[in-house]
């Protein structure tokens, strides 16, 4: 009887644990409804997704230096996980963080369209931190209603990075055309070199990275922009020929790609196994300190030669909550923020090779690869964000399963494609 | 422990028995009524709120969109969705018919006295003080390519069946499984222990005297004095295996391209990561109700058994 009797106990604990699941379902929605702003506070609060330790760090120290209105300023670092999941909470809330970092581009202008972002028009006119900025970045931080609701503070560029040393060990020299690009790989597979590494494992969106260049290469970047906008389906023949050729690719992948992660994928290049990698500027903190200096990057070569070049540029920022119960403060902190010294201190302490949006900072100290970089993007004719940042997050996840399911049994493209097509409709659906 | 010790009071003062009952003092009332508040205020209205929310389409901004039955509908054509019930199904069998069979022959085992028991049941009880979380990221370690299952493999001559653990399709949720029931066995078997303490060693002595071998007495004379613990273990392994999330999403996330996705880890990839919350409350609905019924089948049956 007494076995019985805790067991009785042990079942309305269970019962409660079960409840629990849909509890928290709805913890995030409870929240929301209440709006408007609370008493005003004379301090500014920063939440901040940036988790990488040298960026994290510059962060910090650069918000510490800040004694405009508003200061001190709190900083909140959250998981970058967790900073996506909550940002639609944090910027509804009653009382919401003042100042946030993001993304520029189509989440932003969501969070603009539901109201939930401060105007920062005044910073982009007159005297402001970003009145100088370039055409591009302005239409890039202006919202659907013309408002600029972003303030870009550095951003970056992917290409194919290499080590120097390794291609000259190898005796083989950076390809220009596209067919250079096969026939390197296809020399460097012949050597026992794996031609590409990649890291596709807890980061699957890696994989739309050479998605992307070979539908900007292929197809040009109207086509690929109208199609993340769901003007285009999976479906077409120019999405088939992208997948034709990322197919050719394949044997050149290290086969370990499938469990990496972005920055493991970094080891076969650190120890000469692996030649090339295709990622963002972000790489060059992965590799050892001795290691930075040789490191080089050549531009995907262009494939079709009727579309114009294009390159993929990132831009981070910040944007402010509508509802911030200090809107001067948090003007004066973002001006603070994307002034030309701030963003060159970002740039220097944090060791990553993001290049920065005000013109007026001082580029000559940066390394000569951040050197290239700005001028592989001041000589582009198009520039595109990343798969994600063009069209959403939910759309990424469609592409992560759709990309990977691919590469990993790249047979039959249109079953796969059908596939992708049917998840992105539900997408745009919702 | 109450029932046992109240029966023979009740049969031998039965009038203080209905004092009692006739006035419950207030302290006790509100012993009573302010967790039940709580409870109704911070467990039952938010879960009430998630079955509202599941007949709508909501991003966490602005107004929810009613949309009536649309999330179910969606649910049933959705094969990321079918691939999460059928994991599940897998889950629930291999986690618990694995952890429930390795417990119990751990705690048959180690229910003995000699040099050292202490020593193997700490041991196999220590993952259990790790969190899901660290279990996951250490598996992981375990598992990747070049890592110890690899070089373990390839040292005792089965290096053919090194692979891609977490990254094989094949492989990926069977290997997950592993690293979950690693954990969860140790707890499993303290149960056992707990459960075969307190069974009656004169029953085994007599059915040995009669003849029974040790395989009958433990299957018709020890097992049957399990009776409460399996009830506890069974309610433990179905609520475990139903709410596995953060070992998954540790070693996984769900990948690759969602072929070890849960119940659980597709609710939270839609409701938090893509805030689809209408979406992920529907997903919601449809494990509480599994459990819901696992648990009643269950409770209905035992009580069946108590009648007879």
């Amino acid at each position: 009887m007494a076995a019985t009797e805790l067991s009785r106990r042990r079942f309305l604990l269970g019962a409660a644990s079960l409840g629990s699941v849909p509890l928290l379902a709805s913890c995030v929605g409870s929240g929301v409804g209440e709006s408007g702003g609370g008493q005003a506070s004379a301090t500014i609060t920063l939440q901040s997704s940036i988790q990488d330790t040298a960026p994290k760090a510059a962060l910090e120290e650069i918000v510490a230096a800040y004694t405009g209105p508003g200061s001190p300023v709190t900083l909140n670092s959250v998981a970058t996980e967790q900073f996506r999941a909550q940002l639609s909470t944090y910027l509804s809330s009653a009382e919401p963080p003042d100042v946030l970092t993001w993304y520029a581009g189509s989440v932003a202008n969501s969070y603009a369209a539901e109201g939930l972002l401060m105007d920062l028009t005044d910073l982009w006119t007159g005297d402001g931190a970003c009145a100088g900025f370039s055409d591009a970045l302005r239409s890039l931080s202006t919202s659907a209603d013309g408002k600029a609701i972003f303030v870009p503070t550095n951003y970056y560029w992917w290409s194919v990075f290499y080590k120097k040393s390794a291609f000259q060990q190898w005796g083989v020299e950076p390809p220009t055309t596209w067919e250079e690009f096969i026939s390197l790989c296809e020399r460097l597979k012949a050597r026992g070199i794996h031609p590409l590494t990649n890291g596709i494992g807890s980061t699957a969106w890696m994989s739309a990275g050479w998605f992307d260049y070979l539908n900007l290469r292929i197809n040009g970047a109207d086509y690929h922009r109208a199609l993340l906008a769901g003007q285009r389906s999976f479906t077409d023949p120019e999405v088939v020929a992208v997948l034709e050729e990322y197919r050719r690719l394949l044997p050149y992948f290290h086969p370990n790609q499938f469990s990496w992660d972005a920055q493991q994928a970094v080891t076969p290049m650190v120890n000469n196994e692996a030649a090339m990698y295709l990622v963002g500027a972000f790489v060059t903190q992965y590799f050892p300190e001795d290691q930075r200096d040789d490191l080089d990057f050549f531009s995907v070569p262009p494939i079709n030669p009727g579309v114009p070049s294009a390159e993929e540029a990132p831009t981070d920022g910040y944007f402010a909550a509508a509802g911030s119960d200090n809107p001067e403060g948090a003007k004066a902190l973002l001006n603070y923020l994307a002034s030309p010294q701030a963003q060159q201190e970002f740039i220097t302490k944090s060791g990553s090779s993001n290049l920065p949006t005000s013109p007026d900072v001082d580029t000559s100290g940066f390394s000569p690869l951040v050197q290239k970089g700005i001028e592989l993007l001041n000589s582009t004719q198009e520039i595109t964000q990343f798969f994600n940042r063009d069209s959403s997050d939910a759309l990424q996840t469609t592409a992560d399963a759709a990309l990977t399911r691919f590469i990993a049994d790249p047979g039959d493209i249109p079953a796969h494609l059908r596939d992708w097509q049917a998840a992105a409709e539900q997408v745009f659906a919702s | 422990m109450t029932a046992v010790q109240d029966a023979p009071v009740r049969a031998a003062v039965p009038p203080r028995q209905r004092r009692r009952r006739r006035g419950v003092p207030p302290l006790v009332w509100a012993f009573l009524l302010l967790p039940l508040a709580v409870e109704l205020f911070w467990v039952f209205w938010p879960a009430m709120n998630s079955f509202s929310l599941s007949f709508t389409s909501w991003n966490g901004v602005g107004a929810a969109r009613p949309v009536g039955f649309e999330n179910y509908q969606r649910l049933f054509t959705d094969p990321i969705f079918l691939t999460a019930l059928g994991n599940n199904v897998i889950w629930a069998i291999g986690f618990g018919g694995l952890s429930v069979a390795g417990g119990l022959a751990l705690a048959v085992a180690l229910n003995r006295p000699g040099r050292g028991v202490g020593l193997y049941r700490s041991a196999i009880y220590l993952p259990m003080v790790i969190s899901l979380a660290v279990t996951g990221l250490f598996w992981r370690v375990m598992y990747q390519p070049g890592g110890p299952i690899d070089v373990g493999l390839g040292a005792i001559g089965l290096g053919e069946l090194q692979q891609q653990w977490l990254a094989n399709p094949d492989t990926a949720l069977y290997a997950v499984l592993i690293a979950a029931v690693w954990r969860q066995v140790g707890y499993i078997m303290v149960l056992y222990l707990a459960g075969l303490k307190g069974r009656d060693p004169s029953l085994e002595e007599a059915a040995a005297v009669d003849g029974a071998n040790a395989w009958q007495r433990f299957w018709k004379v020890v097992m049957p004095q399990l009776r409460g613990v399996n009830t506890v273990v069974f309610a433990v392994t179905v609520i475990d295996s139903l709410r596995t999330f953060d070992i998954v999403w540790a070693m996984t996330r769900g990948g690759p391209y969602n072929t070890t996705q849960l119940l659980s880890t597709y609710m939270y990839q839609q409701g938090f990561t893509l805030v689809n919350l209408g979406y992920g409350s529907a997903i919601a609905v449809v494990i509480f109700l599994l459990a819901l019924a696992f648990i009643i089948t269950y409770l209905v049956r035992q009580a069946r058994a108590e009648e007879l």
